[in-house]
């Protein structure tokens, strides 16, 4: 299928073009291989799994993947760049002795999968040595399918036009608050088209398509050498273009405006104890931080210690310790529609699902991978295997993990009702976190007063910091179905070498009481 | 795989012809291909290990000043033809690019100094003993190692429609470990890199992590607050990025960085930090030899940034510079941090400690605030008290909320040691009359 990358009509406009499209496949054509492609695809596979089991291999599996990525950045009224890039190869993966060792490639066909194969199985004989225990697979399903996340309009159909007005709209839609000094925004749209293929008979095609929309405005007060930034950054989702085009950006556009003007202004935080209010658009990242990596059963193991650290939790832990209080109920998911961290297999061929990390507000289980399932004791895995690039090492991480809603219909104005004095939170600030996932300190993009059940004035310059068994227990209030939104972060860095993953939090705001607020700019 | 200059060249001036053939007015085209081996390792046994090669071809092009970009991996004829083709089709439907700058023309380079070939494709066998050994130095003192050995070598080519060519190439070799005591209340973290694997001194880097493991166990909690501490070069390098990110000089000139100054000017020729620092870039280091070329292109030379304390250059891009009327910086290609005056070795630091702490490592770190570079973030992996001029015991992990420029005052600064090499840094320990502590972690 022929996908124009451009307008077609600006594209026929011009003689050079033209002949350009003439004489050359265009960038969708050349991205799609079509059934040729496919054959060379599989048959470089077969070779790769067939030289590893002769060469001793137990296990082998497989990614080819191709990646497409567009870019569009934009500032105040002009277009910054504009950029689209493609990436194919495919890496290995091979069980020797107990002992993994990996190979990957940019150049896919029969020999080079061949060579992989032979420098992967030599990675893992040369390294048996410093091999103390053997790695056991826990069982999974032989799969052979295709899978591809919905979408209503492809972003790689849509004119590139299009999405520049778009962006200008949104910026001048910003700018035209005033004192609104810079806007910065950007579209980044990922088409990942992945295939995986085991020495165990899996063979799954998928498809995943995200789209990434953000902006920041900045107010600038030069006489006073003083400015703040209000950034929205975390919106993106497994969805196709009419994420753009449906959603209400303009409203975040001037509303972020507004917010940013009004930063320059705000008083400075007063540092005390507060309850806090915490809005799906940063309670994400806090549940990112404090749960999603804690939940990883590679961390407790101490398997992350030399990079993303180890975790608060111990293995022993699943079923017997309390994490939160009584209406905290955590899930790790990646059948949620939307999520960044959907999909239909991981990268071991594991069918995604749905199942609780904390239910009641006990801890209950793990994200685990065929590897690490059995460490706990588990028969199957709940498909956490990622690799973030054909050329990457798959590796545990993390799913979607989201917090579930009150049953009932409880509002915003609910948990505001009977707090005293506490703080609205509401975007993302400046996180950190510790190597265990203890000490946590969390900014917002806009934090407001709440006064006798009230919200009032915006402050500026603060942070909120807890204990995450503490800030858990903390938590007395939570937004019903109504109020529950699906934000994600795009960048989640763990591993070495590194690798990024995208996943999302789905959450309702929740209420917190009596937690440590930290005026930052006086430290 | 590492292409030659030949090859990779070859690849620009394919790229080139073809963009020029589909319209296009100006050009550059880069090629780097490249290859990294890795071995990981944690509970005292190798994880993952595995080796990847790959190639990025990026064509960007300019039609009547509308620029496209568009890269790949895949150096076949069609799709070389493909991804000029691509680039000038973006070009085409794109808005005018009001920052367009000509590409550079003919300009002569230093040679690459930061390669070694070995480097590049390490023997699996010496890697595997040398990491065995490592392995036996934990279990010997009863810890439990985890870490990351790399090495990565590259080769970048540039070629514009104006002439210019240049081609360089990099190697990185690296181990860290982290060592955990078995009762889980000791830490320790040590790394070390250089551009020649022979140069990476394995045995010390797990001597120094399994030492730090042993002296760490069991800490005290001790309260929050403002004390005098010391930095090791670790934990410098761990805060020193934030500083080296805010020297652009556009972002100061627009009035969003802690190098703005009151009604739109900048900075520079303030004396803002102690005056016994220095901070440049140098592609010629002996022990951070840096690429000849900045990604722009421009011939890489020494860049004062910070002289005597004085805020002394930011960083022009070409862009900015044209705006501006000024050369376009000769870098950063990296950093080096010294003092003016003969360095203090980490001992005297200590022994003229009369109550503090000394930091091996932060975690974490985040700028909460680019004015001031205030900074969040937690120590890690080594933590110790010191009185009369001792170490006394190891405390519990802090978080810290402490400005960069408060840091580095002309009053904070007490005593700066011998660069060490934490790439693409050269940075001292220092030690500090205060840094601000603000919570207590209950991580190990």
């Amino acid at each position: 299928m022929a996908i124009p990358p451009v307008s077609r009509r600006h594209f026929l406009a011009t003689g050079s073009a033209l002949l350009a499209a003439t004489c050359v496949p265009e960038w969708a054509d050349a991205f799609q291989p079509g059934a040729t492609g496919d054959a060379r695809r599989a048959e470089a596979a077969e070779a790769a799994l067939a030289r590893a089991a002769a060469l001793g291999a137990s296990y082998a599996d497989i990614r080819i993947n191709r990646y497409r990525r567009e870019s569009i950045a934009t500032r105040e009224r002009q277009v910054q760049n504009v950029s689209r890039s493609t990436s194919y190869g495919l890496g290995l993966r091979v069980l020797v002795n107990g002992t993994w060792g990996f190979a990957a490639t940019n150049r896919v066909d029969p020999g080079a999968a061949r060579a992989a194969a032979e420098q992967a199985v030599a990675i893992a004989r040369a390294n048996a040595l410093l091999t103390s225990r053997k790695v056991v697979l826990a069982t999974a399903d032989k799969v052979v399918t295709t899978w591809a996340n919905p979408i209503k309009r492809d972003p790689f159909e849509v004119p590139l036009e299009t999405k520049t007005a778009f962006l200008m709209k949104l910026n001048e839609t910003a700018m035209a608050v005033p004192g609104v000094t810079f806007v910065s925004s950007q579209l980044l749209f990922v088409d990942e088209q992945k295939y995986f293929a085991s020495s165990e008979g899996s063979r799954i095609t998928q498809r995943l398509v995200r789209t990434y929309p953000q902006f920041t405005t900045t107010a600038v007060d030069r006489a006073a050498g003083d400015s703040q930034t209000r950034a929205v950054v975390d919106r993106a989702k497994l969805m196709g273009y009419e994420y753009v085009e449906d959603y209400p950006w303009m409203q975040d556009a001037e509303k972020a405006g507004h917010e940013v003007v009004e930063k320059l202004t705000a008083k400075p935080a007063v540092p005390g104890r507060y309850d806090i209010v915490v809005d799906p658009s940063q309670l994400f990242l806090a549940i990112h931080e404090s749960v999603g990596h804690s939940t990883e059963l590679d961390r407790s193991l101490g398997w992350e210690a030399n990079m993303a650290g180890t975790s608060f939790l111990k293995p022993t832990d699943a079923g017997t310790l309390r994490f939160g209080s009584r209406i905290v109920n955590l899930v790790g998911d990646r059948t949620q529609p939307g999520g960044l961290a959907t999909t239909g297999y991981d990268d071991e061929g594991v069918k995604s699902e749905r199942w609780h990390l904390v239910r009641d507000g006990r801890f209950v289980d793990w994200q685990t991978t065929r590897e690490l399932a059995p460490l706990v004791g588990q028969q199957r895995s709940h498909g956490c295997l990622h690799s973030d690039d054909w050329s990457s090492v798959p590796f545990p991480r993390m799913p979607n993990v989201s917090l579930e809603p009150a049953a009932t219909e409880v509002t915003l104005d609910d948990l505001f009702g009977d707090i005293k004095r506490g703080l609205f939170v509401v975007g993302r600030g400046v996180s950190s976190i510790d190597q265990q996932r203890y000490n946590f300190q969390f900014g917002g993009a806009v934090i407001r007063e709440i006064t006798n059940g009230k919200l009032g004035a915006m402050v500026r310059d603060a942070a909120y910091q807890s204990r995450t068994p503490d800030f858990w227990a903390s938590c007395d209030g939570l937004g019903g179905p109504a109020t529950y939104q699906l934000w994600g972060t795009s960048a989640d860095g763990k591993g070495e070498p590194g690798q990024t993953n995208a996943v999302s939090h789905g959450c309702p705001p929740a209420r917190f009481r009596n937690v440590t607020v930290l005026n930052t700019g006086a430290a | 795989m590492m292409l030659t200059r030949d090859e990779s060249l070859a690849i620009c001036d394919t790229v080139l012809a073809h963009a020029r053939a589909a319209g296009a007015e100006d050009a550059a085209v880069s090629v780097q291909s490249s290859v990294e081996s890795h071995a990981r390792f944690a509970d005292n046994r190798v994880t993952t290990s595995g080796r990847a090669e790959d190639l990025g071809i990026t064509a960007t092009v300019w039609v009547g000043r509308r620029r496209g970009a568009a890269t790949g991996n895949d150096s076949d004829p069609d799709a070389l033809k493909q991804l000029a083709h691509e680039a000038v089709q973006i070009a085409r439907v794109s808005p005018v690019h009001r920052e367009y700058v000509p590409t550079l023309g003919p300009l002569t380079y230093a040679e690459d100094r930061g390669f070694a070939a070995a480097t590049a494709d390490p023997d699996l066998a010496a890697r595997a003993t040398a990491l065995e050994a490592v392995l036996a130095a934990c279990r010997a003192e009863k810890v439990t190692g985890a870490g990351f050995h790399s090495t990565n070598a590259s080769a970048t080519a540039v070629a514009t429609a104006n002439g210019n060519r240049r081609y360089f190439r990099s190697t990185d070799a690296g181990l860290s470990i982290t060592a955990r005591s078995a009762d889980g209340t000791g830490s320790g973290y040590y790394a070390g890199d250089h551009f020649d694997l022979a140069r990476l001194d394995a045995r010390h880097i797990a001597e120094q992590a399994v030492g730090k493991a042993v002296r760490s166990r069991t800490p005290k909690p001790i309260e929050p607050g403002v004390y005098p501490v010391i930095l090791e070069p670790q934990a410098v390098a761990d805060l020193i990025g934030f500083l080296t990110n805010s020297l652009d000089a556009r972002t100061a000139d627009e009035g969003r960085s802690a190098f703005s100054g009151k009604d739109g000017k900048t900075r520079v020729g303030e004396a803002i930090f102690n005056e016994r620092l220095n901070l440049y870039s140098d592609p010629m280091h002996a022990e951070l030899p840096a690429a000849p070329s900045t990604a722009e292109g421009i011939p890489a030379a020494r860049l004062s940034l910070i002289k005597g304390g004085v805020l002394d250059n930011l960083e022009y891009s070409r862009f900015w510079a044209q705006e501006k009327k000024r050369d376009a910086t000769p870098g950063p290609v990296n950093y080096i941090m010294e003092s003016t005056q003969p360095p203090a070795s980490l001992d005297d630091m200590i022994k003229g400690m009369a109550r503090g702490l000394v930091i091996s490592r932060f975690w974490y770190v985040r700028q909460i605030d680019p004015r001031t570079i205030m900074l969040t973030g937690l120590t890690r992996d080594g933590l110790w008290w010191v009185e009369k001029g001792r170490i006394q015991y190891p405390v519990r992990n802090l978080r810290f909320n402490q400005s960069v420029l408060a840091m580095l005052a002309p009053w904070n600064v007490e005593a700066i040691g011998a660069p060490e090499r934490r790439s693409p840094l050269m940075v001292p320990a220092l030690k500090l009359s205060g840094f601000a502590f603000t919570s207590i972690s209950d991580a190990i």
